[in-house]
């Protein structure tokens, strides 16, 4: 085996050994974040809904969509409601994630604990992670559980 | 040959392998566990091991000695590097040598009690480092301890990118806790602000995995490894060899921890004081050096489809980039599975695209939060079976089927299976945490050796297992629970699905956690091919596309071909209902 044939051999060695262990440094520029909160939007107005998505005889799930409002992506939908329209007394939310590349947010929210064949007015509304409300305004709606 | 002379042939070789285990009785006997001292520990009912479990234990132990040995060769092949100043540095190749070294300890064998399991051994590089066995992702979902057969109670999740998860912090302008490792983030990072480094520090000492009783027998094996100068030479000489053991260090080493003989000692191994100390220090410097690992290009190197994409020098195909679209538009699922980009005026209707030009050239497709998906309970988790203590005393699971995996809560409420929360002013939130997963990286999702190039059914595919309870099998799947949760709920446990329908395809079982569930997904209204859109978009998330992805061809099993990615797995369902019987039987 001559020299030049020794090296090459070495070389390949080499360029083996690194395309395969990889044995390099992490060369990412990439530092992770947490996402900061977009901007609370100004007014959070009911764009669809709010609407039943479904009933069974002891819960159901209420959805809306609204602007996105904004503020904590941790986003709670929340929904008031009762057997008496003027005394919606008891109050469901559940998680929602905002996404922050959306205009539009869909809330929904499961109402449990409920009785069959009854029915039960609601309004809704959303709030942040620390609860405080997008102050949406909704007219009261009702819904029948089987 | 006839297909008469195959059924004899298979007829014969299931005799065989029945004859050398009894699955279901107490007498199932293992090559990888010819080492173990104790015996079989076997409380499962009939179907909850899977059958192949001795060869597949045996199997990845084969692929991680072989890695093992190129990792002593690459680390014999890296130049000796200059130390230089104070703090000392080691110039040019102190980089490659901490990440060697993680490697090195990454596929150990010899870190277990019974020299039969390494970090590896469910964290294998084809799988994205997530679980290697088909069959065990396919039935007990978690993988077997150094002690067969006991388990724990959750799936494998992938080494990739969790070196990019911050410390776990309660968020107070997001109102959220986000970071840490871990499907529950028990690994906080909050001593060492590495949360991968500290999550390396948990399975070599739970009982359930690797089961050393001791932080200080790791210490004491690596005292033995062929690498321990390495590890001096980083960490500084005399870190290991200084120490002075008892004469009894290497019988309790090689003891499982939980064995009744510990009582509720967890320093088995008595040192003096300054040994303690020293050894401690070696345990964090364990954790650095596999934390190096995974965030090494050998684990984590942006070197997808994907990644090529936003360089430029790849197009997605029609198929993915109308997945990329459903995945940031009506799929939503980059509110949470962060993909990076979309600076610009988001889109006004559900239907618009997004025009958002990239953000951050590199995200790893989460948000670091946790949430609660309403999985439902997977009664296949071997952990529920382990009620009776095992020959050394250890009973994994008292509660059996009332364990109930509150994930993120149970840790804030330092609960039972979990670790210690150090940090009490975490602890009012644990009601609100309760059932809440940590949002894992859609990175590597789908990875797979090369000679079984997808996750999904008919294949040749390589049975994974996805989620927190591995109750879900396929993409198609995943993407279906997202998109139809609460289009098919029933009210029933898995296995016991009504008549008439076919479950996680038109029915969902109740999730095992209704508290604190999620409800941005659920309803998605994606058509059956925009699923299948979504996953072929997931796929463009794989590692190895722009370079070859390190040790994934090591698999040596076989590929599993047939029937559907909707059903996938459903064969493998056993009534819950039926399971608790069985259990009542024993």
């Amino acid at each position: 085996m001559n020299s030049v044939h020794a090296k090459l051999l070495m070389m390949a060695a080499a360029g083996s050994l690194l395309f395969s262990n990889s044995i390099l440094a992490q060369d990412s520029a990439y530092t992770p974040q947490i996402l900061p909160p977009a901007p609370r939007a100004a007014r959070v107005r009911v764009m669809q809904g709010p609407e039943l998505e479904m009933a069974d005889d002891k819960s159901a799930i209420i959805t809306w969509t609204s602007n996105n409002p904004g503020g904590t992506d941790e986003h709670f939908g929340v929904v008031h409601y009762g057997t008496n329209p003027i005394e919606l007394g008891d109050t469901a939310k559940s998680h929602i994630r905002l996404n922050q590349t959306h205009s539009y947010t869909v809330f929904r929210v499961r109402v449990r604990g409920l009785s069959p064949r009854t029915t039960y007015y609601y309004t809704v509304d959303s709030m942040e992670a620390n609860g405080r409300s997008d102050g949406v305004n909704s007219p009261v709606k009702h819904f029948s559980t089987r | 040959m006839t297909r008469v002379r195959l059924t004899i042939i298979s007829v014969v070789v299931l005799c065989l392998v029945a004859l050398c285990m009894s699955v279901g009785g107490r007498k199932v006997s293992a090559q990888n566990a010819a080492a173990a001292a104790e015996p079989i520990y076997n409380p499962y009912p009939p179907g909850i091991l899977p059958s192949d479990l001795p060869s597949e234990l045996a199997r990845v132990l084969r692929e991680v000695d072989g890695i093992e040995a190129e990792a002593i060769r690459q680390w014999h092949a890296i130049p000796p590097p200059v130390v230089s100043g104070n703090p000392p540095i080691l110039q040019n190749t102190g980089v490659p040598l901490v990440e060697i070294l993680g490697k090195l300890m990454n596929y150990d064998r010899t870190i277990s009690p019974n020299k039969n399991k390494a970090c590896a051994s469910c964290h294998m590089p084809y799988a994205g480092f997530s679980g290697p066995i088909p069959s065990v992702n396919l039935t007990m979902i978690a993988y077997p301890a150094s002690a067969p057969f006991r388990a724990g109670k959750r799936t494998a999740q992938r080494y990739t990118y969790s070196s990019y998860f911050p410390p776990l912090q309660y968020n107070a302008t997001q109102g959220a806790f986000f970071g840490g490792n871990f499907w529950d983030s028990r690994a906080t990072g909050y001593l060492t602000r590495a949360p991968d480094a500290e999550q390396a520090q948990f399975p070599p000492v739970d009982p359930n995995e690797m089961a050393n009783p001791d932080t200080a027998c790791i210490t004491y094996k690596l005292s033995l490894a062929p690498y321990r100068s390495l590890f001096e030479e980083i960490w500084g000489a005399g870190s290991l060899s200084s120490i002075t053991w008892p004469a009894n260090v290497a019988s309790i080493c090689a003891t499982p921890g939980g064995a009744a003989v510990f009582g509720t000692n967890t320093q088995p191994v008595v040192l003096s004081t300054a040994d303690r100390t020293l050894s401690d220090n070696d345990y964090l410097h364990w954790a650095a050096s596999i934390s190096a690992f995974e965030h090494s290009l050998s684990v984590s190197p942006f070197t997808s489809k994907f990644d090529a994409f936003l360089k430029g020098t790849y197009k997605l195909t029609a198929e993915e980039s109308a997945g990329y679209e459903l995945f940031k538009g009506k799929g939503n699922c980059n509110s949470c599975h962060l993909d990076g980009r979309s600076t610009a005026p988001a889109p006004t209707a559900p239907t618009a695209v997004d025009t958002g030009v990239a953000a951050d050239v590199t995200p790893v497709f989460t948000c670091f939060g946790s949430a609660n998906l309403g999985l439902p309970k997977n009664p296949r988790d071997s952990f529920y079976y382990e009620t009776t203590p095992d020959s050394l005393g250890f009973t994994p699971n008292p509660g059996g089927f009332t364990y109930t995996d509150l994930g993120l809560g149970t840790f804030l409420r330092s609960g039972f299976g979990s670790a210690a929360n150090p940090n009490s002013a975490w602890r009012p939130f644990a009601s609100t945490s309760d059932g809440q997963m940590q949002t894992a990286t859609a990175r590597d999702v789908a990875m797979v050796p090369p000679q079984c190039p997808t996750t999904e059914a008919p294949g040749p595919y390589f049975q994974k297992e996805f989620f927190h309870n591995g109750y879900i099998k396929s993409l198609k799947q995943l993407v279906h629970f997202y998109n139809t949760r609460d289009v098919y709920p029933f009210a029933v446990e898995s296995g016991n699905c009504p008549a008439g329908t076919v479950e996680k395809v038109n029915c969902w079982p109740e999730p095992e956690v209704p508290a604190n569930e999620d409800m941005t997904v659920g309803k998605l209204g994606l058509t059956d091919a925009e699923e299948n859109q979504i996953v072929a978009f997931l796929q463009t998330l794989t590692d190895g596309f722009t370079t070859p992805f390190p040790d994934i061809g090591t698999y040596t099993g076989t590929c599993m071909s047939g029937g559907t990615a909707a059903t996938q797995g459903n064969s493998t369902i056993i009534s819950a209902i039926k399971l608790r019987e069985l259990m009542n039987q024993r």
